[in-house]
């Protein structure tokens, strides 16, 4: 993709517990055909076809920004899908630890 | 110069894009609009399942630049000429409501122009209203997500009756799927050809609660006797009176058959209470001929009328938001970029019908 000094270069920030902040590469291959925006997975395995993929990026500066926003958008996901899964672990492990001690105290051990 | 608006609606697996033109001349039944286009693309899925949120608003996402080239090319308009982008605020699908938003609100900050947020089910009557030239008809809204008998009283379109439930075309819908019959076109649409082959009644439970309706019930006995037909299981139902057994097709026609039946109860009902004697059904389940059939000799008894439209205006479409939110803008309505958030929930009579004084 061709690089211009006005290039149309996206970013994002999460804060919360913890702070990220989400940029793009310009020099790396960037595409509209996202690892996180395709059909879902149980469409696909009900046999599914995909008529849907949204269109390729041109190589303007809006089309770039199209393919930038398609690689951010797909950073953030992975990011928060991953929080939401160690924040599931977490909340499942004090559970599981609120039982053990439940438990104990019935026993009196 | 003539109005002109560009509508967006996505609320459920329809993407419709339309632009509409209104004569400058007030508001009334005899100066018409003119439908200049109304593009729409639907999402599909594989027989035996429904749409997912994700999916739906993945489809609209990915073709909604598409349509709206092809609506203002197929009308000869350009975005300089447009008075304002309307959209459906709601009622419908989250994840699809939202794709079709932030396109309104694209599109609305380029090209400089005002956002109309508009009642899904009032695009519904207003459009139904247009086509047909009815007056002020009892609406019969019968569609995959909604099922309601409305009239209209001081500047509201008011509720009389409804599901307490799922809607009518969700219950044909969810059947399809039960009988893994193909989604395309659609699958009330091939569930509506099936039932014309049909030839014995299976009596169905008839569940009309004062001026509402209740169709879960009737749903679940209805895939209870076609996993029994399917599975090869006795059944007293399933033998017709000469001892031969019941098709889908006969199960299709019942389910039809008593569905339709519960709403004509209740739409002739709320014609006789607000005196009227047209009737007009809108909604995707409003294309269906043998609904039309049964509130047509309906009407006929009473003297009366029904008036339908096909399927470019029954089925979800763009033109029908461009239209109620034309109307709308015509009347001083504008929704801000902090107001057009989009909604679930959104009941047709919260809406003031400010370009109606009758």
């Amino acid at each position: 993709m061709t690089e211009d000094t006005n290039e149309l270069l996206p970013t994002a920030e999460y804060s919360g517990p913890v702070f990220k902040r989400f940029e793009v590469d310009p020099s790396k291959p960037h595409s509209t055909s996202g690892r996180t925006n395709g059909p879902s997975d149980y469409v696909l395995a009900a046999g599914a076809v995909d008529r849907d993929a949204p269109t390729e990026a041109k190589d303007t500066r809006i089309g770039r920004l199209r393919a930038y926003i398609t690689t951010l958008q797909d950073e953030v996901n992975e990011f928060l899908t991953e929080r939401m899964k160690s924040k599931g672990e977490e909340e499942r492990q004090d559970l599981v630890n609120s039982e053990e001690e439940e438990d104990e105290d019935q026993t009196g051990v | 110069m003539p109005y002109y608006s560009l509508g967006l609606e996505g609320s459920a697996n329809k993407l419709g894009v339309g632009v509409i033109e209104h004569p400058l001349e007030k508001i009334a039944a005899y100066n018409q609009a003119n439908v200049l286009s109304n593009v729409r693309d639907t999402y599909v899925t594989p027989p035996g399942e429904g749409f997912l949120p994700r999916d739906t608003a993945r489809h609209h996402r990915n073709w909604v630049v598409r349509l709206i080239k092809q609506a203002l090319k197929e009308a000869n308009i350009r975005p300089d000429q447009l008075d304002c982008i309307c959209f459906t605020q709601g009622p419908g699908m989250g994840a699809p409501l939202q794709s079709v938003v932030i396109a309104a609100r694209t599109i609305a900050q380029m090209w400089d122009l005002p956002l109309v947020g508009v009642n899904h089910c009032i695009g519904h009557i207003e459009m139904g209203r247009e086509i047909t030239g009815a007056t002020n008809p009892v609406v019969l809204y019968v569609s995959g997500g909604n099922t309601q008998v409305i009239a209209y009283s001081r500047q509201r379109y008011r509720i009389f009756g409804e599901t307490l439930d799922i809607a009518v075309g969700n219950c044909l819908d969810r059947f399809a799927r039960t009988l893994r019959i193909p989604n395309a076109p659609s699958p009330g649409y091939n569930i509506e050809q099936l039932a014309k082959k049909g030839r014995h009644l299976v009596e169905l439970p008839y569940t009309v609660k004062g001026m509402d309706l209740s169709m879960s019930g009737i749903l679940e006995y209805v895939d209870s006797l076609a996993h029994d037909l399917f599975q090869g299981k006795k059944n007293k139902q399933l033998i017709r009176a000469d001892g031969s057994k019941v098709t889908v097709e006969d199960l299709c026609f019942s389910l039809q058959e008593c569905i339709f039946a519960m709403l004509v109860e209740i739409t002739e009902r709320a014609m006789a209470h607000v005196g009227s004697r047209e009737v007009l059904i809108v909604g995707g389940v409003g294309c269906n001929e043998r609904l039309q059939e049964m509130m047509g000799l309906m009407a006929k008894d009473r003297n009366g009328s029904i008036y339908a439209t096909d399927e470019r205006f029954c089925i979800d479409n763009g033109i029908m938001i461009a239209h109620a939110g034309l109307l709308a803008y015509r009347t001083g309505t504008r929704t801000t970029l902090e107001q057009s958030v989009c909604t679930q929930r959104f009941r047709t009579d919260e809406v003031f019908v400010s370009w109606r004084e009758d």
